[in-house]
């Protein structure tokens, strides 16, 4: 049986999802913070993005207009089931602070630098991999999200721009801010591990 | 020979100027090629910045390898029934 216009147009559909289903999962869970929730808001991604399908104009542009109506949808799920007041739950991912990066680098940069970029001094992978994940929880909410999108995620300053409805100058400013608070955070464990103790005690052995 | 030396080399820029755009570079995100440049320049001269740029290279290979996630089954069962009933 010859396959018809709308056959070909589900079947390229499908497999635009099939080939996103990861990021808008990865994406999705670090709006909700909640697998569950994650798993519910992809599904109502993808119900939408059938229902508009023929807004989508150039096919190639799928990932960030997907992207684009799972933050939608997030912003609307917030607001409708107003467990939490959507001003608050989704105004977390707006915060920002303009305060001076310079201040925020760490005063020990050297000597921190060298101590992470030796790896007869690091502590094992794991328990390195333990204290960053750890310390990108740490971190406010606006810079944690725009940190995990990107370099977790994978996704471009435009398109974390369109999943946290900010301009691309923001999510450039957030990253900046949240990787030098990231660093400060794992310099800060270091020492409060004694581990940067015990590096330069390595160090100056004879 | 300066004058050539002069065309060719990117415009100084400090240590701040390269914090305020290291991440950016670091993250494929300057489109400017003369920007990059500049960056870059100042990298191969500073000690100090271009150790701190190894160090967040080193970090966005650890997060990168650290966090990535997968769909649940769960989830492409329920995306598969889904698609089928479109």
């Amino acid at each position: 049986m010859p396959t018809t216009p709308q056959d070909d147009r589900k079947a390229d559909f499908t497999a635009r999802v099939e080939a996103n289903m990861d990021a808008l999962y990865s994406v999705a869970l670090r709006l909700t913070r909640n697998s569950a929730d994650a798993q519910d808001l992809v599904a109502e991604t993808v119900s939408r993005a059938w229902v508009a399908r023929d807004q989508l104009e150039n096919r190639a542009l799928f990932r960030p207009w997907v992207f684009r109506i799972l933050r939608n949808a997030f912003v609307s799920d917030c607001r409708r089931k107003a467990v939490r007041p959507v001003e608050s739950r989704y105004q977390d991912l707006l915060a920002d602070d303009d305060g001076d990066v310079a201040s925020l680098l760490v005063e020990e940069s050297d000597e921190f630098l060298d101590w992470w970029s030796n790896p007869e001094q690091r502590v094992s992978n794991d328990h390195l991999g333990a204290q960053i994940m750890a310390a990108i929880d740490n971190l406010p909410a606006a810079f944690r999200t725009t940190v995990l999108l990107v370099n977790v995620d994978g996704l471009t300053y435009d398109e974390a721009a369109d999943v946290l409805g900010v301009p691309p100058g923001t999510v450039r400013s957030r990253m900046k801010r949240g990787r030098t608070q990231l660093q400060k955070a794992l310099w800060q464990q270091a020492q409060d591990e004694g581990l940067a103790v015990a590096a330069r005690g390595l160090g100056d052995a004879p | 020979m300066s004058e050539q030396q002069d065309a060719v080399t990117p415009e100084e820029i400090g240590c701040l100027e390269s914090i305020e755009t290291l991440y950016a570079y670091l993250d494929g995100e300057i489109r400017d090629p003369a920007d990059a440049a500049k960056i870059e320049h100042h990298l191969s001269h500073c000690r100090s910045c271009y150790s701190r740029a190894e160090l967040e290279r080193r970090l966005s290979r650890r997060l990168r390898s650290s966090g990535s996630l997968q769909a649940p089954d769960a989830l492409r069962d329920r995306l598969k029934d889904l698609m089928d009933k479109l």
